[in-house]
């Protein structure tokens, strides 16, 4: 099952739309759903131009396609999916793919902050870039993501998997300040420049392919090593939380 | 004029020594009374179990120190979201909800009555603005006196008359309800980096132990007639081997005061811990337990912990600190000038782990082991061993030994080397269970003569109706049913209105604040007193005209006024 959602020009507004409505097996008991603006709870079809081809009977055969100039303005898109596909054209809003278990999001351009937040499963590739706190913990909380992965092909904000605690996080392109900050576990790659990588990180592989600014001095210096063909200088720590995590640079310049 | 008349309630109600009669309950402006007209609104309670309402002698609700626990835990605040319905605001929150989250699950469980165990006096009015907030239930507040300054320098000049006078003045002035000692001198001490390790170490420049302080002080509070006992917090918490500071410190009371117990032990779990480190961590509820059984002036609440996650916030800011050593977790503290300080943490209470099962089995030894359920009351020290709404369970398990021993078999397999638990056959009754929660409350806290904990004619109109028939239901084998009756009240009535309904709150409520105001000859009244002025100009940041709390904070102010004996 195909399911279209065309964003329709008139759902203009400044406000924010909360549309954890927005996943695969919701649609299969139709297409009645409600998303949130404000305090105004609006049909589906108020929103979008809603379109469905063939029928499913489990998630995992439910597509959903995300369309329109003002698709940024949703939030929450993929909260506890655990199943099927959405695919996105565009740029999305705030808090998409959070706690999701299972099932694949697409994103052709750009994710705001939060993106696959306290994921647990499943995989989200972002064709551009991500905003702050990609696959990361939220306020308080004590792990990030457990499992799955993130795929972002742009760059990614500050905060890049922070908390994580599982599952695989890479980022093409560079990544802002404090990524793998508090990290427990799982993987973090980089290929472009990062600030002040694995900041009180305690256990967990951080690679950064590019130049670490900011290098932390609480990580003890190892020595280089051969990764994938490329030669990396092994760091572990964060001492300073009597951490047992890997850090990998290829290059690196301290704080000054 | 409004009136209710309940029919067919299953009562117990020991205050009067009623135990499971059936009988009508009459109300009439909020207090119970006779009879009522024909005209009166009827509730048929077809022979539910019918309790007055709910008191909660020691809980943490209210306060700058709640406050922060909300601060540091949003985590905290995405668990127990409840929608805006009808009266009922929205709420959130599980360890350290808002205050509504509070006033109605509280509500929903029957309780009509709290008191805030701990109030920094300088931050009262803070404590009494969140009270006005709580609408479900009339509330009172311990104020601390702990490292009180002037009472320390009293104490060392072996003045208990000034020491009076200070606490008499501090309460008034602050709207408290009772006299709090929390770790007496360590709180003080920590101000120093340092703490006192039992009852005879000398608090650092004030060079009076806590010894001195809990016995004047427990003096103090005769002279002033107060109606709740001094309300203590053992010093040395939660530290292996802490049981014998704690036979120390119930050792120094004498018994005082006919009508009452002279001394209240607090969360008295966390104070019976043997051994001498976390190896050989292990189960002292037997002396304790013992020695209260022996000592009609003293009256210990539980404190018992229940698996899972939670806040721990407490005056003792050395002990605290020494948790977040252990857990590694995030940490507050807090100092509050002349008088006190606090920490709070979060943390997990898990089954897999050995000294965590033990502080789980040593709440239930402590209330199965005092003979006389009016001496141990039913509290978890909320939230310090857990959120008040697992009360229910706490219940069932001291009603069931089935249910004891279906949870024993959960927890760390050595447990049952380390705690007496699994030996102990006793189970309670309803009546020992409506004593532990409501009658032996308001007796410790000596608020029966203004209506509470009882159902009788003159009473306030505080009941519960929970939707469970005792004759039908044997706790220990039906425990599920006993958790599940407990946990929501068919009704609740506070001040003669039906607050909560099914555990759906009904009304916005009109709670009372309840506070003490003894009555000092003017030779010992502090406001007037030049060293006791001057100390405030001096090191307080405030004035002294601006820290009493002034009535207007007060909601639904009820003034206890005492005759003093200064």
């Amino acid at each position: 099952m195909r399911v279209t959602l065309a964003m329709k020009p008139a759902a203009k507004s400044s406000i924010p739309i909360e549309a954890e409505a927005i996943v695969p097996k919701n649609f299969l008991s139709g297409t009645d759903l409600s998303v949130w603006r404000g305090n105004r709870e609006l049909k589906l079809d108020e929103v979008f131009v809603v379109s469905v081809e063939g029928d499913a009977e489990r998630p995992e055969e439910v597509e959903v396609v995300l369309s329109g100039d003002n698709i940024f303005r949703l939030k929450r898109v993929g909260e506890y999916m655990d199943g099927g596909k959405i695919t996105i054209l565009g740029d999305i809003g705030m808090h998409c793919g959070n706690f999701m278990s299972g099932g694949s999001i697409e994103i052709h351009g750009n994710a705001d902050g939060w993106l696959g937040r306290e994921m647990a499963g499943g995989t989200i590739v972002c064709k551009g870039d991500a905003a702050d706190y990609c696959a990361s913990g939220y306020r308080g909380g004590r792990k990030g993501m457990t499992g799955g992965t993130v795929e972002v092909f742009g760059r990614a904000g500050d905060f890049l998997a922070e908390s994580i605690a599982g599952g695989t996080v890479t980022v093409h392109g560079d990544a802002g300040d404090m990524a793998g900050a508090e990290m427990h576990g799982g993987t973090l790659i980089v290929h472009g420049d990062c600030g002040r990588p694995g900041a009180n990180m305690k256990g967990g592989s951080c690679y950064v392919y590019g130049t670490a600014h900011g290098m932390l001095p609480s990580f003890r210096k190892i020595g280089p090593i051969r990764h994938e063909g490329r030669t990396l200088i092994h760091f572990a720590g964060d001492v300073a939380n009597r951490g047992k995590g890997n850090l990998f640079v290829k290059d690196y310049e301290y704080l000054d | 004029m409004s009136e209710i008349l309940i029919k067919n309630a299953c009562v117990i109600d020991p205050l009067r020594g009623i135990n499971a009669e059936t009988m009508d309950i009459a109300i009439r402006d909020g207090r119970v009374v006779e009879e009522v007209s024909g005209a009166a609104e009827v509730i048929d309670a077809h022979g539910a179990l019918t309790l007055p309402g709910g008191i909660d002698s020691h809980t943490h609700i209210c306060g700058t120190k709640v406050n922060f626990g909300r601060y540091m835990s949003p985590e905290d605040m995405r668990a127990g979201r409840t929608p805006r319905r009808g009266p009922m605001h929205a709420t959130s929150g599980y360890s350290v909800p808002t205050t509504y989250g509070n006033s109605y699950r509280y509500s929903a469980m029957g309780y009509t009555t709290l008191l805030e165990g701990a109030m920094a006096p300088l931050e009262a009015r803070h404590t009494h603005e969140e009270f006005t907030y709580t609408p479900l239930q009339d509330t009172m507040a311990n104020a601390l006196f702990d490292g009180n300054w002037g009472i320390m320098e009293a104490i060392r000049d072996g003045d208990t008359k000034r020491v009076a006078a200070i606490i008499g003045w501090t309460l008034s002035a602050v709207k408290g309800f009772a006299v709090k000692l929390t770790n007496p001198g360590g709180t003080e001490a920590w101000q120093w980096g340092k703490n006192v390790s039992c009852i005879r170490d000398p608090v650092p420049y004030f060079e009076v132990t806590p010894a001195e302080i809990i016995r004047t002080v427990v003096e103090a509070n005769e002279l002033l007639h107060l109606p709740h006992s001094v309300h203590l917090h053992c010093n040395n918490l939660g530290t292996p081997g802490n049981y014998t500071c704690t036979l120390g410190s119930l050792g120094l009371i004498p018994d005082l005061n006919p009508k009452r117990q002279t001394l209240y032990a607090t969360h008295v779990q966390f104070h019976a811990y043997g051994g001498s480190g976390w190896k050989d961590f292990c189960s002292k509820s037997e002396p304790i337990a013992n020695f209260v059984n022996m000592r009609p002036q003293i009256v210990i609440d539980m404190g018992q912990v229940m698996f899972g996650r939670t806040t721990t916030m407490t005056a003792d800011g050395p002990m605290e600190f020494n948790l977040h050593r252990l857990h590694h977790d995030k940490w507050s503290n807090h100092d509050v000038e002349l008088e006190t300080g606090s920490g709070i943490i979060p943390v997990v209470y898990r089954r897999k782990n050995l000294v965590n099962s033990v502080m789980w089995a040593i709440g239930l030894e402590l209330a199965l082991l005092t003979k006389s359920p009016w001496q141990c009351l039913l509290t978890t020290d909320n939230p310090n061993g857990a959120p008040f709404v697992r009360y229910p369970e706490i219940i069932a398990l001291l009603m069931s030994k089935k249910y004891r021993d279906a949870e024993f078999a959960t927890v760390h397999p050595d447990t049952s080397a380390r705690a007496p638990l699994p030996a102990i056959e006793r189970e309670l009754d309803w009546y020992e269970i409506a004593v532990m929660t409501r009658a032996g409350q308001a007796k410790a806290l000596g608020i029966q003569d203004l209506g509470k904990g009882y159902l009788g004619p003159g009473a306030e109109a505080d009941v519960a109706v929970y939707p469970i028939h005792i004759d039908e239901v044997d706790p220990s084998t039906d425990y599920r049913k006993v958790i599940e009756a407990f946990g929501r009240t068919e009704y609740t009535i506070k001040r003669g209105r039906v607050v909560s309904r099914r555990g759906e709150c009904l009304v916005d409520g009109s709670n009372a604040t309840f506070w003490v105001k003894p009555k000092i000859s003017d030779n010992y009244d502090m406001g007037k007193d030049p060293d006791f002025i001057e100390k405030f100009d001096r090191y307080y940041t405030v004035r002294m005209r601006n820290y009493p709390v002034q009535e207007e904070y007060v909601n639904r102010s009820r003034c206890i006024e005492t005759e003093a004996e200064i």
